[in-house]
């Protein structure tokens, strides 16, 4: 485990005051306005230990929402909402069906858990964001960290973001009125921390750092998985891949899945849905003008009753 | 919504992928899509063009819209009554002049009704009212909400002067106030024209399975439906026979152009896989009533006044109501089918296929150096 | 509820009442008060008193009304 020089600068237990460019010595990148940023999340070495639901809670102050056991496996939380912005599916592989040859009672080494599916789901903080496209207030805007964020002191709760993300990320709160979703920590980036749910996972499944440097690792892990024998690995959200298709271009989190992403509660084809404005305005209006042509003809004919000076 | 999720214990896994998924970078091939596995393990899905793919123990992908269908709705419904009535009470003082000047003051009063009740509604759905100002903060082209409050917003003002200018008309008898009310009313009909169609765009632009399958047949069903419920309503009080045979003759178009959009809109998301929510609770009202009372209806009246006697009798104001009842209908139902394709995972997932992706625009490498 | 605002985030906020157990809010929509108008009160640990409801379905509680408690000379917070 390479420790970072600068660490040892810092090697009292309890500090009094913040380590500059913390990010650096956490993460490996330091953090800079005008660059990319974004989570590469590892499903392969995840082990469902959601301690990156509980950073997130608490760093954000967010309320409990999900109380209750639900019975899916040891998924309780069940899905993002407006006060949950990390949550971590379970999906547990029936060994009639196994992946990769082996099932989950054999006594071989598979390359990972094959038994079970175990993703930690996240705002994606897509490139084209839907959610700010469909924004008419402006509360939902593009940082310098190339995340997206919604301004609490604008959001006026219309719920035009809701329909429109196409992952079913964001949510209007009850409580407040308001939309709520991952900001990607904004605040800690801005002090030069990476986000708490990257820091806090203790196998590296999520992974922060500038888009290029993760987009990288991302395409030599899959081909080092598939040299070990798991075909059905694949990026979900980098350029050109499923999750990134239909004018997406790519999520600035994005993940290795190892089967197919309706399994993890993912769309397999999403769109950007202001592409479909432009159609949808022409038709109403050539709708409406052919209508008004018709109108006009209507008017001009002289009925019966106009005739007869009625 | 638990009604909808099958009880039978399940494991979360449903179904398998029976080929390894494709390669990240051979993804974009229209001609290899993921297809959903055709030998089903979920045995209380029978239907073959529904999904027969995983779910995520049965929790829906997408969150449907938190608008209230019928606030949002209603309010679909009076921009597209006012806006078209806007644009063929001006159509009509412009052609006949005189003669359709009582046209031209019921369309400057029902063009009030989006600025005032339409604007109330709207406000009243936002989850935090009292912020709703921050919809003037920006003109977003992308976001068909922005747009359509700036439509709204250019509407109100030539709606207004054509409305006070009218009251003020009919009240104190003024031939310069009538002129003024006129031709102060005129701009309002092209705003009048966005604010009939728009609510489409607002609909799918939006990841809902049932309003995005279908921009344009949404856009042509909501226009036909504006038209017919301003010619409707037009017509219910409408002085002179003439105006009102013109105004139902106008209206039966509208609506047969709503018939042909719906036949073709039930096509398009059919193919789309999103089928399955025609068949749900709200599918069933935008049939009866949307459809049945406020289309088929009315057709069939006028048509049958017109085979048999000339004079409007309480059939034809029956009609008439009737539309206005089924457009309101067809924009509720709209939103109901919306959020209820949205809830729903089998639906949303078949969807979100790479075979429903629009066509890739060719990319033009053309070299401009050859050009010399 | 009297208390010390101890974190801040957006519009939430933690209270610490004065048997030292704390409290999560979030301000209401009828609370007139701004997001940025807790975060000066976070930094100073200003003593506030609120005056809250249950929120529905999450472990928190909705604040409608923050007094300021401090002696300092500003104008009070929320409806």
């Amino acid at each position: 485990m390479n420790v970072h020089p600068r660490a040892r600068d810092y090697p009292q237990s309890s500090l009094g005051e913040m380590i500059p460019d913390e990010s650096e010595l956490t993460a490996g990148v330091v953090i800079e306005p005008g660059k990319q940023y974004g989570f590469f999340t590892d499903t392969t070495v995840c082990i469902g230990c959601k301690a990156c639901e509980v950073a997130c809670k608490e760093w954000n102050n967010l309320p409990a929402d999900n109380v209750g056991l639900t019975g899916h496996s040891y998924d309780n939380t069940g899905a993002l909402s407006a006060n949950t912005w990390r949550h971590v599916n379970f999906i547990e592989e029936s060994s009639s069906k196994p992946l990769g040859g082996k099932s989950v009672r054999d006594n071989s080494q598979n390359a990972f858990q094959s038994g079970w599916l175990m993703m930690s789901d996240v705002c994606k903080h897509c490139h084209h964001a839907p959610c700010m496209e469909a924004c008419p207030t402006g509360a939902l805007f593009k940082t310098e960290f190339d995340t997206v964020v919604v301004q609490q002191d604008i959001c006026n709760g219309c719920g035009y973001c809701v329909p429109a993300c196409p992952f079913g990320v964001v949510e209007v709160s009850k409580a407040d009125g308001k939309a709520h979703k991952c900001t990607l920590c904004y605040d800690r980036l801005k002090g030069g921390l990476e986000p708490a749910c990257s820091k806090s996972c203790p196998t590296d499944s999520i992974q922060f750092g500038e888009l290029s440097d993760l987009q990288a690792r991302a395409k030599k892990r899959v081909a080092e998985l598939h040299d070990r024998g798991v075909h059905t690995a694949y990026t979900y959200g980098a350029p050109d891949s499923p999750g990134a298709t239909g004018d997406m271009q790519y999520l600035n989190a994005f993940f290795l899945l190892t089967d197919r992403p309706e399994a993890y509660n993912l769309p397999a084809a999403p769109t950007r849905p202001s592409n479909r404005i432009a159609p949808a305005l022409t038709a109403g209006l050539a709708t409406l003008a052919g209508l008004a042509v018709a109108a006009i003809a209507l008017l001009a004919m002289p009925g019966e009753e106009r005739r007869r000076g009625r | 919504m638990d009604d909808r999720v099958d009880t039978a214990p399940r494991d979360g896994y449903k179904g398998a992928p029976n080929r390894p998924l494709p390669q990240s970078d051979s993804f974009n091939d229209a001609h290899d899509p993921v297809r959903p596995v055709a030998t089903s393990r979920n045995t209380d899905m029978p239907s073959k063009p529904g999904w027969s793919g995983p779910t995520y123990y049965g929790r829906s992908q997408l969150k449907a819209a938190p608008f209230d269908p019928w606030i949002v709705g209603g309010y679909i419904f009076l921009a597209g009554l006012s806006g078209a009535s806007a644009v063929l009470s001006n159509l009509a003082e412009l052609v006949r002049g005189e003669q359709a000047c009582d046209v031209g003051r019921r369309g400057r009063y029902l063009s009030m009704l989006a600025p005032t009740i339409g604007s109330v509604l709207l406000i009243v759905d936002l989850h935090t009212p009292q912020r709703f100002y921050n919809m003037f903060r920006i003109a977003k082209r992308t976001s068909p909400m922005s747009i359509g409050t700036w439509i709204l917003s250019s509407f109100i003002p030539f709606a207004g002067l054509g409305f006070l200018s009218q009251l003020g008309a009919d009240l104190f008898k003024l031939g310069w106030l009538k002129k003024l009310a006129r031709f102060g009313f005129a701009p309002a009909a092209v705003s009048g024209a966005g604010l009939s169609t728009y609510t489409a765009s607002l609909l799918s632009a939006t990841s809902t399975p049932y309003w995005a399958a279908q921009p344009k047949e949404l856009a042509m069903r909501f226009a036909a439906s504006s038209v017919a419920s301003g010619a409707a309503a037009l017509a219910l009080g409408a002085k002179s026979d003439a105006n009102r045979r013109t105004l139902e003759t106008i209206g039966a178009a509208a609506l047969a152009v709503e018939l042909a959009a719906t036949v073709m809109s039930h096509k398009t998301v059919k193919a789309k896989g999103v089928g399955e929510s025609l068949k749900s609770d709200w599918g069933k009202t935008e049939e009866v009533m949307a459809l049945g009372v406020g289309v088929l209806l009315p057709l069939g009246v006028y048509a049958a006044t017109r085979l048999r006697g000339r004079k409007p009798t309480a059939a034809n104001d029956l009609a008439a109501l009737a539309t206005l009842v089924g457009s309101a209908m067809l924009r509720v139902s709209t939103l109901g089918i919306g959020d209820d394709s949205a809830s729903r995972p089998e639906v949303s997932l078949r969807f979100s296929q790479p075979e429903n992706l629009p066509p890739v625009k060719p990319v033009r490498r053309v070299s401009r150096r050859r050009r010399g | 509820m009297e208390g010390t605002i101890t974190i801040v985030q957006e519009g939430r906020f933690q209270l610490s009442d004065e048997r030292g157990v704390s409290h999560q809010f979030v301000l209401g929509r009828t609370a007139l008060a701004e997001t940025e108008q807790l975060r000066p009160l976070q930094s100073r640990q200003a003593r506030v008193r609120v005056k809250y409801t249950d929120a529905l379905g999450l472990i928190s509680l909705v604040a409608h009304r923050i007094e300021l408690l401090d002696p300092e000379p500003l104008e009070p917070v929320g409806a």
